[in-house]
């Protein structure tokens, strides 16, 4: 009876059809979404503009291994390495990165120096906007990277004394 | 030479080899490509068996066996790729790791750590280790040493290489078992050469240089191979550099591929001095005086300036009024140049260095004569050493190196005439202690004048006198070293006795890193390149001053050299003269000058320099400082600002083809395999009037000694030059040598401005490091 | 001072004079004191030591090399001058044998050393006594003081025209020192560290010297086997494993003590009938045949002679004749910890599987024992215990290895009773060994 079988296939795929047809509609309002990624959405994994994470004191993560720049393909980070002091300490271990670029001219979002970093310092945020007119921004220092402080840390300019005295929690802002 | 080792034959792995007998199995194996892991075991040290990598099965014997302390046997059958020896391989750097702790991101030896080399090659991927590590804050020594216990494998390669290498023996080993730890000679410090030997030699991050860490990885510097800019031995090092705001900076010296006349041997000026280069006080603009003040201006400005005075002295004066010091500092190529200028541009003959040793009259009595001069690779072979005068550990640090190992290595013998009681004697058979200044006396008796020890020595130990020169005219192939207390007459005595002993070497020590080359390309006013005599003789340095003082002296140009400071002149007296200073630094002589041009130095340009035993090596661009030009450019534009044809200066543009790359140096190592290749093919690179090579070929023709094999020169490996060929010399007034007195660590200007080396001038105890030695 | 003990089986040689006041030099000689260097000197050097190797003596320090042998090694001509050192470091825990010769019978360890010079040909002996053990070199000190009053010291002994020197060395408090290179680095003034061999100490010693090591038990056997012949000493032992021997029984014993048996003694015999069986009615669990370095012997490997060949063949070693016997109250996990703690303090800290393989097994232990330890632990300490073996530069990391094998090999399922969080199932009987390491 392949008649038969004909339509049992057919409606077989209609019914994913009709299905989907009552499901509610997702499209991307973007960029004229609301909240702060302007109707953008995003995997997890999604690699956007990198971040240099802190960790649970404040202190920068990234210990300047330069493993990143030299598992780098397009050879677009650019680092210094200082030595912390009693008088200036930055990072958590003996040397921290003075200077850390990312040439966002060249970056292809590999991923491959968030894997090669042995400190979980860098990491992938969401940021994607990095449109601009001019080459030269492109190339991101280490402020620009850097995960902020955590508010009960003090770091912020503004912040809540409540807040604070409730002790807030000390979760990574993302970056961008 | 000894006669050839007896050579037994063995099976590595079923491989058939042989090796001499009494060699060490470690190294047999080596040899012929077989690798067997060590951490302890260094050439040249003693015996440790403390790592137990290098375990391997030796057939017959029932435990493993380490290689690096068992001798071929003939017949022996060894196995060093099983299963077994895997294993404990793998067990030994399980353990090592266990303690070891895993901060490899921020050690400075990550990516060049043997520790790490060998997990890869030999280690477990996982750790078994689960226990809390044991932890030890990090010391520091010294200003340059630092020491991080728990990065230690505790392989005692510092404490041999500074106790039997250095004979310093500032390390040794505190407490037991685990607690183990490697402790400087006093307590919570170290006295001693600050050599940095332990630090090179350590086979992971334990110990690191002040200089150097924490401030980038060892994949991320260029090296660059050159020779040392300090004191006159020429030791071959390798600087580690890198990019900076200003151009490329040097961040790291060592001599890592264990090449040339030091093998892996650098002291503290070698290895931690490069960084005068980056000292704030760098003049990195032209400076004119203006109102009686010196003022930056553009090159354009001082070479018109400078071009137009010259030739206004010349002119009206003559060249006799000009005078020209050169530099101990700047390359044979400069030097040459300088003097080819003075003579032939400026058209005078008063033209001087800062002498530090009287190689005139060693060539004068070499001259035409059988060839006796010693390269520092003899140092280190010769049976027996004769030292008269100086003081190598403290003034030839590499010198001391090769007659320390000799003696311990080779057994050689070492005689030291001295008037101080210094440090080598430890290693002397004999050790003569005479007054100061008796060394000409010393060296007459010693070439046969018996008459000479009457004003020095009581009869009594005239025995002692002559049994000495018994022993050193009966001992084949001596090598004599003098320092400068031996001039004028001494060095023909000496060279006499040299000379009556089959196979002896003389070495004249003089005290900076080309005053052998300066000397060699005549930077006298009555020799030219070569000790040829000069037609005419000029001023001497002392004259100029005197000249200068009765205002007969209208011009003076000084090139890297601070003959205000060093010769103690009153600088009232240059008040008419015109000055011009190509320097570093705004250094005495500089400031009165009416032209102060900002010069690079020995590592931020190309060419040769030629070190006190007449070893000629290669120097190449490592670093660089914006705004500085090389004295090579200098010379030549200033020639060419007087309207000089400097085609007739530097030989240029003649050639079929030509070498672009130059300058380019310290990024590619391009410009020298090119010109590798362009003597390969009989060509000679010739296009820039800037490029030392053309004047190199110029100094090849011309100057005797200087006929080496240009390839191996190019390729980073020194080259013996000779006196015997070169002019008849000339005797000098003695007065006219000035010591430099430099110790381990001052270094002349350089030193002045290196911060490592003032950080452990103020850090050093003022008791001498011997006492603490002992 | 510990009070002497006896049994009926004891062959009395080298303990003979045992509380006789033998330390007066007068009442040695009484004793048949210095009779046997007195033959020495008439005898050849060659006819010595032959007479020693036929009496089948064999090092007491634990290796059992044959001591003859050894003393024939030395070479006869030699440009420098040649040591005799007596071990008298005895620093295996379990062993106390050497520390009664030297309190009761000093002048026996001084005459075996003057008989070793005469073979030898050296004109120096060193005793070196171990640093713990300071009130016997006071001893020790006097005893040569006397003998130097005697004329049988110094220059021309015995009236024979011949030289010899004695001295005394104190330690500084190292196990490792008992190593015979080790002991010579420690008299010449170093840290006490192994040396690479070969050059055996026979060829090149102390100070370069050819030198002969000999335990102190050793040498003081020696002169009662030249009075008494080589056959009549080495039948009192099994073939190859001549004369007596002092075992040091100590643990879990009614009459614990130093008794000297002859070679070749039944352990179980020594256990229950010399030592007086366990006391309490406890059963017993295990034994040390022969100081801490040697691996454990279960209840059912006792029935075994104590001489060399017969404990080698059960897997474990005479060693230095301290035998401890733990009764059933003794938790293994611990009794190992107190073992590698032992070693983990003393290894020297030259070679990596000692250095860092002690440290190891000594944190996992602890751990283990407190509660935390994880089954794979039991492996990964056989597999430490296996690693080092036979790969360290001197036998002190085997010391540590071999009974570490054992303990994990034989007592697995106490190891496995300390798992998933327990607590010590045997703790509360183990108190003195609490109090042990506690001290530590």
């Amino acid at each position: 009876m392949p008649i038969l079988k004909n339509i049992a296939a057919i409606a077989k795929g209609m019914s994913i059809t009709f299905m989907e047809m009552f499901q509610p509609t997702e499209v991307e309002n973007y960029p004229d979404g609301p909240g702060p990624l302007k109707g953008a959405k995003f995997q997890e994994r999604f690699r956007g503009v990198h971040v240099l994470q802190r960790d649970e004191n404040g202190l920068e993560k990234c210990v300047a291994c330069f493993l990143c720049a030299a598992n780098c393909p397009s050879n677009c980070i650019y680092i210094e390495a200082a030595e912390n002091t009693a008088e200036n300490r930055v990072s958590g271990a003996e040397r921290y990165a003075k200077v850390y670029n990312i040439d966002y001219n060249r970056c292809i979002f590999c991923g491959y120096c968030v894997e090669a970093c042995p400190t979980d310092a860098i990491t992938h945020g969401h940021g994607f906007e990095l449109a601009t007119f001019n080459a030269s921004n492109l190339v991101y220092r280490k402020e620009q990277m850097l995960a902020p402080m955590p508010a009960h840390m003090g770091a912020n300019a503004v912040f809540n004394q409540a807040e604070v005295n409730q002790g807030a929690p000390a979760v990574p802002v993302q970056g961008v | 030479m000894a006669d050839a080792p007896k050579l037994v034959n063995l099976t590595v792995d079923g491989k058939k080899l042989t090796a001499p007998a009494g060699s060490l199995l470690i190294d047999a194996c080596k040899n012929v490509g077989i690798e067997v892991p060590s951490f302890c075991y260094y050439p040249n040290l003693s015996l440790q068996g403390a790592c137990r990598m290098c375990l391997v099965r030796v057939e017959k014997m029932p435990k493993l066996q380490t290689a690096c302390t068992t001798v071929v046997a003939e017949g022996m059958v060894v196995a060093t790729d099983n299963e077994e020896i895997k294993q404990a391989r793998k067990a030994m750097v399980e353990l090592l790791l266990g303690n070891h702790p895993l901060d490899c991101p921020v050690c400075d030896a990550g990516g060049e750590c043997e520790l790490q080399d060998m997990t890869f090659s030999y280690g477990a991927a996982e750790s078994k280790y689960m226990e809390p590590k044991n932890h030890k804050d990090e010391q520091q020594w010294s200003p340059v040493v630092f020491f991080d216990r728990p990065r230690c494998i505790l392989c005692y390669r510092c404490v041999r290489v500074c106790g039997e290498g250095m004979d310093v023996w500032a390390l040794g080993v505190q407490n037991r078992g685990v607690s183990s730890i490697i402790a400087p000679n006093k307590e919570d410090h170290l006295e001693c050469e600050e050599c940095g030997m332990c630090i090179d030699i350590c086979p992971v991050g334990a110990l690191t240089s002040g200089a150097y860490r924490y401030k980038t990885r060892p994949w991320e510097m260029n090296h660059v191979g050159t020779t040392c800019a300090h004191c006159a031995d020429g030791c071959k090092t390798t600087l580690g550099v890198r990019r900076a705001d200003e151009g490329m900076e040097i961040v790291r010296g060592d001599n890592r591929d264990k090449s040339g006349i030091n093998n892996d041997f650098l002291c503290m000026k070698g290895r931690y001095a490069f960084d005068f280069a980056n000292h704030e006080d760098r003049l990195t603009q032209p400076l004119i005086r203006k109102n009686g003040k010196l003022t930056p201006s553009t090159w354009e400005e001082a070479f018109e300036l400078v071009g137009k005075k010259l030739n206004e002295v010349r002119m009206r004066d003559g060249g006799s009024a000009i005078g020209v010091i050169g530099s101990t500092h700047t390359t044979n190529e400069e030097n040459y140049l300088l003097q080819k200028f003075a003579r032939a541009v400026l058209e005078s003959n008063n033209i001087d260095h800062h002498r530090t040793a009287d190689f005139p009259a060693l060539a004068a009595v070499l001259s035409g004569k059988q060839e006796i001069t010693a390269s520092m690779r003899d140092v280190y072979n010769a049976p027996a050493i004769l030292l008269i005068g100086n003081d190598p550990t403290e003034q030839h640090p590499l010198l001391a190196w090769q007659i320390r190992n000799n003696v311990r290595l080779h057994g050689a013998k070492l005689h030291i005439i001295n008037s101080e009681p210094i440090k080598l004697r430890r290693q002397a058979t004999s050790f003569t202690q005479i007054p100061v200044g008796a060394e000409l006396n010393a060296a007459s008796f010693l070439a046969g004048d018996d008459s000479a020890l009457n004003a020095i020595t009581a009869s009594a130990s005239r025995e002692n006198w002559a049994a000495l020169r018994n022993q050193l005219r009966n001992t084949e192939n001596l090598v004599i070293i003098f320092g400068s207390e031996i001039r004028g007459a001494a060095v023909t005595a000496v060279t006499h006795l040299a000379s009556s002993i089959s196979g002896a070497k003389v070495i004249a020590l003089a005290d900076y890193a080309n005053s052998r080359g300066a000397s060699d390309m005549g930077l006298y006013p009555d020799l030219l390149p070569g000790y040829h005599p000069a037609a005419k003789s000029g001023l001497t340095l002392p004259q100029m001053a005197e000249n200068a003082k009765s205002g007969k002296l209208k011009a003076l140009y000084v090139v890297g050299s601070n003959p205000l400071a060093r010769f103690h002149l009153d600088s009232q007296i240059f008040a008419g003269t015109f000055v011009v200073v190509q320097d570093m630094f705004l250094t005495e002589t500089a400031t009165i000058a009416d032209v102060v041009l900002p010069a690079a130095n020995l590592y931020e340009k190309t060419g040769t320099i030629t070190n006190t035993c007449g070893d000629v090596q290669i120097v190449k661009k490592a670093s660089e400082v914006n705004g500085p030009k090389s004295d090579f450019e200098m010379i030549v534009r200033i020639a060419d600002a007087m309207g000089y044809d400097v085609r007739n200066l530097v030989p240029f543009g003649r050639g079929e083809t030509a070498d672009m790359g130059q300058s380019r140096g310290a990024q590619s190592g391009e410009a020298d395999r090119h010109a590798v290749w362009l003597q390969a093919n009989n060509l000679e690179p010739k296009l820039s009037p800037f490029d030392p090579m053309a004047i190199f070929d110029e100094i090849q023709r011309l100057v005797p000694g200087y006929r080496v094999s240009r390839l191996n020169l190019l390729s980073g490996n020194d080259e013996h030059t000779q006196l015997s060929q070169s002019g008849p010399g000339a005797k000098h007034d003695p007065a006219l040598i000035v010591p430099a007195h430099d110790n381990l660590f001052s270094s002349g200007t350089l030193g002045r401005y290196s911060r490592a080396l003032n950080s452990v001038m103020e850090n050093r105890n003022p008791q001498p490091a011997e006492v603490a030695a002992d | 001072m510990a009070d002497l003990v006896s049994h009926p089986d004891e062959v009395r040689v080298v303990s003979k004079r045992f509380g006789k006041g033998a330390t007066n030099i007068d009442r040695y000689i009484e004793l048949d004191g210095y009779k046997a260097v007195r033959k020495a000197l008439t005898m050849e050097p060659d006819a010595i030591i032959n007479e020693v190797k036929n009496s089948g003596l064999r090092g007491r320090g634990g290796a059992g090399f044959s001591t003859g042998l050894k003393w024939s090694f030395v070479p006869k001509q030699a440009s420098k001058p040649k040591y005799i050192l007596c071990n008298g470091d005895e620093s295996e825990p379990g062993t106390c044998k050497d520390r009664l010769i030297f309190e009761h019978d000093p002048h026996a360890v001084i005459e075996g050393v003057m008989i070793a010079a005469l073979a030898v040909g050296a004109t120096k002996g060193y005793i070196y006594i171990r640093g713990e053990y300071r009130y016997l070199s006071e001893i020790m000190q006097k005893a040569i003081a006397d003998v130097y009053a005697k004329g049988f010291a110094g220059k021309n002994i015995f009236g024979s025209g011949k030289d010899l020197d004695i001295y005394w060395h104190g330690g500084a408090g190292a196990y490792e020192v008992g190593e015979e290179s080790a002991l010579m680095e420690s008299l010449e003034g170093k840290r006490g560290i192994p040396r690479i061999r070969p050059p055996f100490p026979a060829v090149v010693g102390l100070w370069g010297g050819p030198t002969v090591i000999n335990n102190a038990e050793t040498l003081a056997s020696v002169p009662h086997i030249l009075l008494g012949g080589a056959e009549w000493y080495a039948n009192l032992g099994p073939p190859k494993n001549g004369g007596t021997r002092l075992f040091c029984l100590a643990g879990d014993l009614e009459k614990p003590g130093v008794y000297e048996l002859p070679m070749g003694y039944n352990l179980k015999k020594m256990i229950y009938e010399v030592g007086g069986g366990i006391p309490n009615g406890r059963k017993l669990k295990a034994v040390v045949p022969g100081g801490s370095s040697t691996p454990i012997l279960l209840p059912e490997e006792i029935d075994v002679a104590m001489d060399f060949d017969s404990v080698a063949k059960t897997g474990s070693m005479l060693g230095s004749g301290g035998v401890v016997v733990l009764d059933d109250t003794v938790c293994m996990v611990k009794f190992a910890l107190r073992t590698i703690k032992f070693y983990q303090h003393e290894s020297c800290g030259w070679c990596i599987p000692c250095r860092e393989g002690t440290d190891w097994l000594k944190k996992t232990l602890i751990r283990f024992h407190n509660g935390a330890g994880l089954k794979k632990d039991i492996d990964n300490m056989y597999y430490l215990s296996e690693n080092m073996l036979g790969r360290t530069f001197c036998p002190l990391g085997d010391a540590a290895a071999m009974p570490m094998m054992a303990f994990v090999k034989k007592f697995r399922k106490e190891f496995e009773d300390h798992l998933d969080g327990k607590p010590c199932p045997y703790e509360k009987a183990s108190e003195e060994i609490n109090r042990e390491l506690a001290v530590l």
